[in-house]
C-alpha cells in the first residue's frame, strides 16, 4: 500500500544553522500520526517543508507514491495538504464564514455565493455542536469571539479544504476538554474517509489516546518511528531525550525560610492558575515546550501582559503590577531573547540604550551624560562588553554584546528580581558563559532570578530548581535528583513525574 | 440585534441620518432645493468628490491610503482636453481624449501600486510624492488653464437621458459598481489584507495583486471624476482638484470605513461625500460666511473619527 506521505532524507540549512539533518516522516493513508520532540528538534521545520512554506535543502517528499516539490503553500494546498495556523491566519474584522472560505470562496458565476458558503460553514460549525458554546454562528465577527471559538474557526478553515493530509500543530491549545474530545472524534471520522493527520501536541495523553503512530525527532533528525499500541510513554520520552542527563551540582546553602516572590493563582489569556514561591539567591528555571506560559509568566510579572486575576507578592508586600513601570519601581528587571522587539532602541547610542531603565527607576527628568557616564561605563565593563565607545550606535555590536548591554541596562538599577526570557537566543558561546556567570553572581548577591530557556540543558546546568509548564500551568516542580532531562521532557508533555 | 450592535457593524447608518437632516434643513433654508434643476446642479458639484471617494475606499480598506487622487484628477483633465484639441475637436476626438485620460488615471494607479506594494514603500509618503509628480506633469502638459472642450462634451454632461440627468446616471453607475464589487470575493480578500496582513498572507492571498488592484481602482475613479469635472468646467486646468485627496479621505471615514483598513464599504463613502457637500450648502444658505465651511468640515470629520472610535472600541 502506498503511503499518503513519505518524506525521506530531508535536510534544511538556514545560513549556518542546520535545522534538519535527517528528517524522515512516513504517514499512512487514513492515519493519525504524532510528531514529537523537544524544542528546536526540527518538527516545525519538517511540517513547513511538507506544507510548502519552506523549501528543503535536500531530500524528497512523496505523496501517494509520487514525488512532489512544492514551491509555495498554495501548491501544497492544491495537492491536498492543509496546515493549521495557531490563530495567526484569522481576520478579526471578517465573519466566521468569510474567514473559513477566505481565498477559496465558493462562487456562482463571478460573484461570491454567500448562501452556499453560509450553508457549508453552518455544516462545519455543526461538527462542534453542543461543545462550541454560544455565539459561534456563520455571521459572527471573528474578533468578537473568545479564544476557544477562534481556534475552532481556525480548525474549520482546515477542514473546509477537504485535504488529504492535515497538519495540526497544537490545534487543541485553546480548546477545553470537551472541545478537544470532539476534535479528536472528528479526526477519527476523517480517518475513515482516508484523510491523514499529522499532529503536534504538547500532551502525551492526547498522543496515546488518538494517534496510530509516532515519529520522534531529536536534534534535527528522525530518531524512531513507533506504533502507539506497541510502545510506552516512557520509551517515547527516552527517545525524545536521548542520553539521560542529570542536573549539574549546585552550591547548597540556599535559605528557604522566607520567600522573596510569591505568585498565587495567576491567570491571564496564557496562564491558568500558576502558583509558586521563590527565594532570595535562587535561580528558578522555567521549562517546557515553547509557548506553554513561561514567557507569559515573565511578561505578566513585568507588567507588559498583566494578570487578569491572582496575586503577586514580593518581599512580603502585595503588588499590583499593571504596566512595566510598576515592575521597574519595585526593582524588577526583564531581559528578553527577542532583542529587536523588546529591548533595542535601534540607531540610538549604547549610552542611551543602557541609561533607559535607570531613567525610569530613578525618575530622572533630565539626563546628564557627563554625570552618568562613569557609572554606565563601569556596568558595561563589568560584563566584559566589547565596544568602541558609549556614543556608538547599538547596531554596531554583535548579538551577544548587545544582549550584555541590555543586561547592563538593568544591572544599573540594582534589580532585586531578574526575569530572563530565553535570554541566550542568538548569542555566541562566550557571551552565554559570561551571562551564566553573571546570573550566578547576581543570585549570590541576593537577587531572585526567574530563568526561562528553550534549551533544557541550560536549565539543567544553571537552575537550582525548575518549574515545567504545560498548557499555561505548572505540570511539575523538579529539584535535586528528580531534575533530569527525562523528567523534564515527561513533564513538558503533561505527564507528571 | 441591538441598536448599538447595528451601529457598530453599520456605522454609516448615522451618516445617512445626518444626510437626511441636512437635506431637511437645506430644504427649509432654500425651498428651491427640491427642484430638479437645483438638484441636478448640486449633484454635478458633488459628483467628483463622490467618485474619488469610491475609489479611495478600496485603497483604505486594504490598509493603504492614496493622497495623489487630486493630482490624478488634474492630470487626467489636462491630458483629456489636450488630446481632444490635438485630434481636432471632432466627436471621435472627444472619445479619444476621454480614453487617453482614462488610461492616464489607470497608469497613475499602477505606478502608486508598484511603488507601495511592489517595492514596499510607505503609502502616505509615496502617494504624497507621486501626487506632486502627477501635479508637475499636469502643469507640464498644460501650463495654463484654458483649452475649451467642444460644446458637445459639456452639453451632453448637462443633458438628460431617458428623463434622468446624465450626472444622476453617473451616480447610479457608481453606486451599482460598489454594489457589484461588494459581491465579489475580491472585496472580502481586500478587507482581509487591511484587517490582518499576516493572516491574509498565510491564508495564501496574493497581497501584491490585491493592493495594486485597489490603487488602480482609485486611479480609475479619479479619471471618472476628472471627466465629470471637465464636463463641468468645459476646459482644462492643471490646478484642478487640489483639495480632493483629503476631502475624499474625510468622506470615506464619514461613510463608516476604518482608516486603519479592514472594515467598511464604498456605498457608505458615497453618503459620506454627499454629507460633506451638503454641509457646504447648508452653511451657505444659513447665511454663514463661506470661510466657516472648511472649519465646520474639519470639526465634523473629527466628530466622525471620535464617533468611530467610540463605536468600535469595546
Amino acid at each position: 500500500m502506498t503511503n499518503a506521505l513519505e518524506a525521506v532524507g530531508i535536510t534544511k540549512i538556514f545560513g549556518a544553522v542546520r535545522a534538519l539533518t535527517e528528517g524522515r516522516l512516513t504517514v499512512g493513508k487514513g492515519e493519525i500520526h504524532a510528531l514529537m520532540g523537544a524544542n528546536g528538534c526540527g518538527k516545525s521545520t519538517l511540517c513547513k517543508i511538507v506544507a510548502g512554506a519552506v523549501a528543503p535543502t535536500s531530500g524528497t517528499v512523496g505523496m501517494d507514491g509520487h514525488d512532489v516539490r512544492f514551491r509555495n503553500p498554495r501548491e501544497a494546498e492544491r495537492a491536498g495538504v492543509a496546515l493549521f495556523y495557531q490563530e495567526l491566519s484569522l481576520i478579526p474584522q471578517l465573519s466566521v464564514a468569510d474567514n473559513i472560505f477566505l481565498g477559496r470562496e465558493l462562487k456562482s458565476g463571478l460573484f461570491a455565493d454567500r448562501k452556499a458558503m453560509n450553508r457549508r460553514a453552518a455544516e462545519l460549525i455543526g461538527l462542534f455542536d453542543g461543545v462550541s458554546g454560544q455565539g459561534l454562528t456563520v455571521d459572527a465577527i471573528v474578533g468578537t469571539l473568545p479564544p476557544d471559538q477562534r481556534q475552532i474557526v481556525e480548525i474549520l478553515k482546515v477542514f473546509a479544504q477537504d485535504a488529504k493530509i492535515m497538519i495540526m500543530d497544537e490545534a487543541t491549545a485553546a480548546l477545553d476538554g470537551r472541545q478537544s474530545q470532539r476534535f479528536f472524534e472528528i479526526l477519527k471520522a476523517k480517518k475513515a474517509e482516508g484523510v491523514s493527520t499529522i499532529m503536534i501536541s504538547h500532551r502525551l495523553d492526547e498522543v496515546f489516546a488518538v494517534c496510530d503512530r509516532i515519529t520522534v525527532m531529536r536534534n534535527g533528525a528522525t530518531i524512531t518511528e513507533l506504533d502507539t499500541a506497541a510502545t510506552t510513554r516512557k520509551a517515547v520520552v527516552h527517545d525524545m531525550v536521548g542520553e539521560v542527563r542529570a542536573a549539574a551540582p549546585k552550591s547548597a546553602g540556599l535559605s528557604t525560610d522566607r520567600p522573596s516572590l510569591v505568585v498565587k493563582a495567576a491567570r491571564n489569556a496564557s496562564l491558568r492558575d500558576v502558583s509558586f514561591e521563590t527565594y532570595p539567591g535562587e535561580i528558578l528555571g522555567l521549562a517546557g515546550l515553547q509557548g506553554q506560559g513561561q514567557s507569559a509568566l515573565l511578561k505578566s510579572l513585568f507588567g507588559s501582559e498583566p494578570l487578569t486575576s491572582g496575586d503577586i507578592g514580593f518581599e512580603g508586600k502585595s503588588l499590583a503590577i499593571r504596566k512595566p513601570s510598576d515592575a521597574v519601581m519595585n526593582g524588577f528587571a526583564y531581559v528578553s531573547g527577542d532583542r529587536g522587539r523588546d529591548a533595542s532602541f535601534q540607531g540610538r547610542s549604547i549610552f542611551e540604550n543602557i541609561v533607559a531603565a535607570l531613567a525610569v527607576r530613578n525618575r530622572l527628568r533630565i539626563i546628564r551624560p557627563a554625570a552618568l557616564k562613569p557609572q554606565v561605563s563601569k556596568v558595561a565593563a563589568d560584563l566584559k562588553t566589547k565596544f568602541a565607545g558609549l556614543d556608538m550606535p547599538i547596531g554596531t555590536l554583535s548579538g551577544g554584546n548587545q544582549q550584555k548591554i541590555f543586561i547592563a541596562r538593568w544591572l544599573a538599577t540594582a534589580p532585586k528580581l531578574l526575569l530572563l526570557d530565553d535570554p541566550t537566543k542568538g548569542i555566541d558561546l562566550g557571551a552565554k558563559a559570561d551571562l551564566f556567570a553573571l546570573m550566578r553572581s547576581q543570585a549570590d548577591a541576593g537577587a531572585t532570578i526567574l530563568f526561562y530557556s528553550s534549551e533544557d540543558s541550560e536549565i539543567l546546568d544553571y537552575a537550582d530548581r525548575v518549574l515545567v509548564f504545560n498548557g499555561g500551568s505548572i505540570s511539575a516542580e523538579l529539584k535535586g535528583d528528580a531534575m533530569t532531562s527525562v523528567n523534564m521532557t515527561r513533564a513538558a508533555y503533561g505527564d507528571a513525574a | 440585534m441591538t441598536m448599538f450592535n447595528l451601529l457598530r457593524r453599520q456605522p454609516w447608518v448615522i451618516t445617512v441620518l445626518v444626510f437626511l437632516i441636512l437635506v431637511t434643513v437645506n430644504t427649509v433654508l432654500q425651498p428651491s432645493f427640491v427642484e430638479p434643476s437645483v438638484m441636478q446642479s448640486n449633484l454635478a458639484t458633488f459628483l467628483p468628490l463622490i467618485l474619488v471617494a469610491i475609489g479611495q475606499t478600496y485603497v483604505i480598506l486594504a490598509g493603504d491610503i492614496d493622497l495623489s487622487v487630486g493630482s490624478i484628477v488634474a492630470l487626467v483633465n489636462v491630458v483629456t482636453v489636450t488630446v481632444i484639441a490635438a485630434l481636432g475637436g471632432t466627436l471621435g476626438a472627444v472619445f479619444g481624449g476621454m480614453a487617453a485620460g482614462f488610461v492616464t488615471g489607470i497608469a497613475c494607479g499602477l505606478i502608486n501600486g508598484f511603488f507601495i506594494s511592489g517595492l514596499r514603500f510607505q503609502p502616505i509618503v509615496t502617494t504624497f510624492a507621486t501626487g506632486i509628480i502627477f501635479a508637475g506633469l499636469a502643469i507640464w502638459v498644460l501650463p495654463q488653464a484654458g483649452l475649451p472642450v467642444p460644446d458637445a462634451y459639456w452639453m451632453t454632461y448637462t443633458e438628460s437621458v431617458l428623463g434622468i440627468p446624465v450626472v444622476a446616471w453617473v451616480l447610479i453607475a457608481g453606486v451599482v459598481f460598489t454594489l457589484v464589487v461588494s459581491r465579489l470575493p475580491f472585496l472580502t480578500r481586500l478587507t482581509a489584507v487591511g484587517g490582518n496582513r499576516t493572516g491574509a498572507f498565510q491564508t495564501g492571498l496574493s497581497l501584491g495583486g490585491l493592493r495594486i488592484g485597489a490603487y488602480v481602482i482609485s486611479g480609475a475613479f479619479a479619471s471618472f471624476a476628472a471627466l465629470c469635472l471637465t464636463g463641468e468646467t468645459a476646459s482644462g486646468d492643471p490646478l484642478l482638484g487640489a483639495s480632493l485627496a483629503l476631502s475624499s479621505i474625510s468622506a470615506v471615514v464619514l461613510g463608516g470605513t476604518a482608516l486603519a483598513g479592514g472594515f467598511g464599504n464604498a456605498t457608505g463613502s458615497v453618503v459620506g461625500a454627499l454629507v460633506l457637500g451638503m454641509i457646504g450648502n447648508v452653511i451657505f444658505f444659513a447665511g454663514l460666511p463661506f470661510e466657516y465651511q472648511t472649519l465646520v468640515q474639519g470639526l465634523i470629520v473629527l466628530a466622525a473619527l471620535a464617533g468611530g472610535v467610540f463605536v468600535t472600541r469595546r
